[in-house]
């Protein structure tokens, strides 16, 4: 019986999917992400006004973002196939009273998008938050207009929850935001 | 209308009931006594007791008042009392943009108008001074009473956060409102 368990655990792979695997941040990432965020046609669907970022900047922050943990949990994710990094992944904002966390997604590799990557992304961090964090509400925020992204998210088990009326500026014009919220159960796999 | 124009121009922080001032030290043991009051937190996202220590910083904290932290007292015009605290948090220029947070300390206060007639203030400030172009804020789904103030005030029900916030042994859904320029109601 001990035996069983003790295999069952280690079968555990919290942090790999179909086709994606999450790790944490390295200082050499720094030449991708700095090409990615510096890119609007990445920012754009991610909100952010697209300011542009240092390199100075970018390491700054991966130096922060890369000790994932409750309280501030970011993630590479990395393609199984020829295991480079793709896009990144976090879990922010965590409270331990509410069990909640805030989602976000970017795909950098333009090649990668449309091709389930963002999807199976999803499904691995959201199962991370709820079989390892112990959370209860994972919810992310976008914009009414990316149907693309709300696709992806409902396909997971996110639910449109509030729509924020002019909630945004960018582009010269305002737009809505539609949060969505997922809970413990809801994940479809 | 046009009597409230007037005011507005010479005095918009101003309103029926109240007016909105900044906070000294002075005002430390009236905060400190409300936020460890639960009749008053039962409500609110504050969960843990506060220090008279934590209570100074915070007030420390208050000293500028400006665009990044437009928080503000409220004071009855009648007795110049201090029954409690609103503003803007999490104010974003770029989408003109602010959260607004309200509580009325004082209980004998509660159900008489002056709530509400603070949150018009505060939004008049927030579009008319501040040139905001939207203000949000959560109310917790139990919170009937507040919601029917926001309601009043002009703010439109735009969704609920299912489960957003843990207390008193639940899981409590947070509705989300919002009132953009233009959307202020006076009656």
């Amino acid at each position: 019986m001990v035996v069983e368990q003790e295999q069952r655990l280690g079968d555990l792979k919290p942090l790999h999917g179909r086709l994606v695997r999450l790790r944490a941040l390295e200082p050499e990432d720094e030449p991708l992400l700095y090409e990615w965020f510096n890119d609007p046609e990445v920012t754009s669907t991610g909100g952010g006004h697209g300011y542009p970022i240092s390199h100075a900047r970018e390491r700054d922050w991966i130096d922060e973002a890369n000790r994932p943990g409750y309280d501030y949990c970011h993630f590479g994710i990395v393609a199984l196939d020829d295991d480079r990094l793709i896009g990144t992944v976090s879990l922010r904002r965590t409270s331990p009273e509410n069990r909640s966390a805030d989602l976000g997604l970017s795909i950098g590799e333009k090649t990668r998008w449309n091709q389930g990557y963002a999807t199976d992304a999803m499904r691995v961090v959201c199962r991370f938050g709820f079989q390892q964090m112990n959370l209860h509400r994972i919810e992310l925020g976008t914009y009414a207009e990316h149907a693309a992204a709300i696709r992806v998210y409902e396909k997971v088990g996110f639910k449109a929850e509030v729509r924020t009326r002019d909630s945004a500026f960018f582009g010269g014009r305002y737009r809505d935001g539609v949060l969505m919220g997922l809970l413990e159960g809801e994940l479809i796999e | 209308m046009s009597e409230l124009r007037e005011l507005v121009e010479h005095r918009p922080l101003e309103g029926r009931l109240v007016r909105l001032r900044p906070r000294d030290m002075e005002d430390e043991p009236a905060l400190h006594s409300w936020i460890n009051d639960p009749d008053v937190t039962q409500n609110l996202a504050a969960r843990y007791p506060y220090s008279h220590e934590a209570e100074r910083e915070f007030v420390k904290s208050l000293r500028d008042t400006n665009y990044k932290n437009a928080g503000f007292g409220i004071e009855t015009l009648a007795e110049g009392k201090l029954i409690g605290n609103l503003g803007f948090h999490e104010t974003e220029a770029e989408s003109r943009r602010a959260t607004l947070g309200i509580m009325i300390g004082e209980k004998d206060y509660w159900d008489r108008g002056y709530g509400t007639d603070a949150m018009r203030v505060l939004c008049r400030f927030g579009f008319e001074m501040m040139n905001l172009h939207r203000i949000e804020l959560e109310v917790l789904a139990v919170n009937a009473r507040a919601r029917r103030v926001y309601e009043k005030v002009g703010f439109q029900f735009e969704g609920t956060r299912r489960d957003a916030f843990y207390k008193f042994g639940r899981y409590i859904d947070a509705h989300v409102m919002s009132l953009l320029e233009g959307e202020l109601r006076w009656d």
